[in-house]
């Protein structure tokens, strides 16, 4: 049997490895992408993605979404090596996100399930309208925030089973063109999901404890 | 096409001949950027490039590809939760120390990419386009907003009807 990583496509074949997918350590994470064993689905035909109404329609904006709108169209300014006009749409953007309140009572838990509900239904009924509607640019959008969405899912996973003891040691670094998330001490050479070079990840946070 | 040239100062490598070549001097400049005032698209700087650093962009962009109801209507469902997921995420992070507190903020800079991204292919790809136009439109009404939305509005060009 192969299992294959929903992150970078990354195929683990039991036979020419000559151990079992079971008897890998739950620790055991893609040699490729670092995603956990969470991540790896057994290599089998997909089935056709689930067509979901969304039971509420929105037609109100709120200032969390205004912010990013405005931080993407600052770079589409700078792009177009536009800085001044980048930089009044990511004082737009910081406006916005400054009036969000905090989210209320947020837990870990919670915040995973939203992902994780993400991860299972809602990317695949979005591709299947772009699939649709032959709009390629929208599934290049959402393959790229599906993978990485999987690999939210599967941190997310993780964190709530073993708590931050497997980040303490080394870095967190993130792609700034697609969000990937790369857990190591240098980024990888190119991003795993959209196949930027290293220098596109950024570091979160400070030293490493 | 009108075009003009820009500058990608990583792959830059300092060999000069964009000044040499450059009818105006625009190449020429203390920060690095090319002077669009000055430039007025002739090539020739991208054309001797060695590193090939230089590229030349149209002054009116065409209008960004049209998208379907439906796809902009599941695209804004998941650029709304990525934002809510942000906003917990940062919250976490603030009640949090060490590698938690870590993780938090990079699932909320990573939901902000996502984000972006989605509503790249959305109706938002480009800054010069008429939904653009129509949000700085609004923005352009509210009191906190107004500067730099009216700012943004005498500086970019609807390139659609």
């Amino acid at each position: 049997m192969k299992y294959v990583c929903q992150i970078c496509g990354y195929v683990y074949d039991e036979e020419a490895e000559g151990v079992k997918w079971e008897d890998l350590p739950e620790d055991w994470v893609c040699p490729r992408c670092t995603a956990p064993k969470s991540a790896f689905l057994a290599d089998a035909p997909p089935e056709p993605a689930p067509v979901r109404e969304r039971a509420e329609v929105h037609t109100d904006i709120s200032a969390g979404e205004l912010s990013a709108i405005c931080s993407n169209l600052a770079r589409g300014c700078e792009k177009q090596y536009d800085e001044e006009s980048g930089r009044l749409f990511t004082e737009l953007s910081e406006k916005f996100e400054a009036a969000v309140p905090p989210a209320e009572s947020p837990s870990v838990a919670q915040l995973a399930a939203a992902i994780k509900r993400n991860a299972d239904e809602d990317f695949a009924a979005a591709k299947a309208a772009a699939a649709e509607a032959n709009d390629r640019g929208a599934l290049r959008a959402l393959v790229w925030g599906e993978k990485v969405t999987n690999m939210l899912r599967a941190l997310l996973d993780r964190y709530e089973k073993e708590g931050s003891a497997f980040l303490d040691s080394t870095e967190i670094w993130v792609c700034t063109i697609c969000g990937f998330i790369y857990i190591g001490d240098t980024p990888p050479e190119i991003c795993p999901v959209c196949k930027v070079p290293a220098w596109k990840f950024e570091k979160v946070g400070g030293k490493k404890s | 096409m009108k075009e003009y040239a820009v500058r990608n100062l990583r792959l830059c490598t300092k060999d000069c001949l964009c000044l040499y070549v450059c009818p105006t001097g625009a190449t020429d400049t203390e920060n690095s950027i090319i002077d669009k005032s000055k430039c007025i698209g002739c090539g020739a700087c991208a054309k001797a490039c060695p590193s090939g650093a230089i590229s030349m962009v149209p002054h009116d962009m065409p209008p960004q590809q049209p998208k379907d109801e439906s796809v902009v209507a599941a695209m804004n469902g998941l650029a709304r939760d990525k934002a809510l997921q942000e906003n917990e995420a940062k919250t976490l992070a603030e009640g949090m120390t060490g590698g938690g507190a870590r993780l938090m903020a990079a699932v909320a800079y990573s939901c902000r990419r996502t984000a972006e991204d989605i509503y790249r292919e959305a109706g938002y790809m480009l800054p010069q386009s008429r939904n653009t136009r129509k949000l700085l439109e609004k923005l352009a009404e509210n009191e906190s907003t107004a500067s730099q939305a009216k700012q943004l509005l005498d500086r970019l060009p609807c390139n659609e009807e």
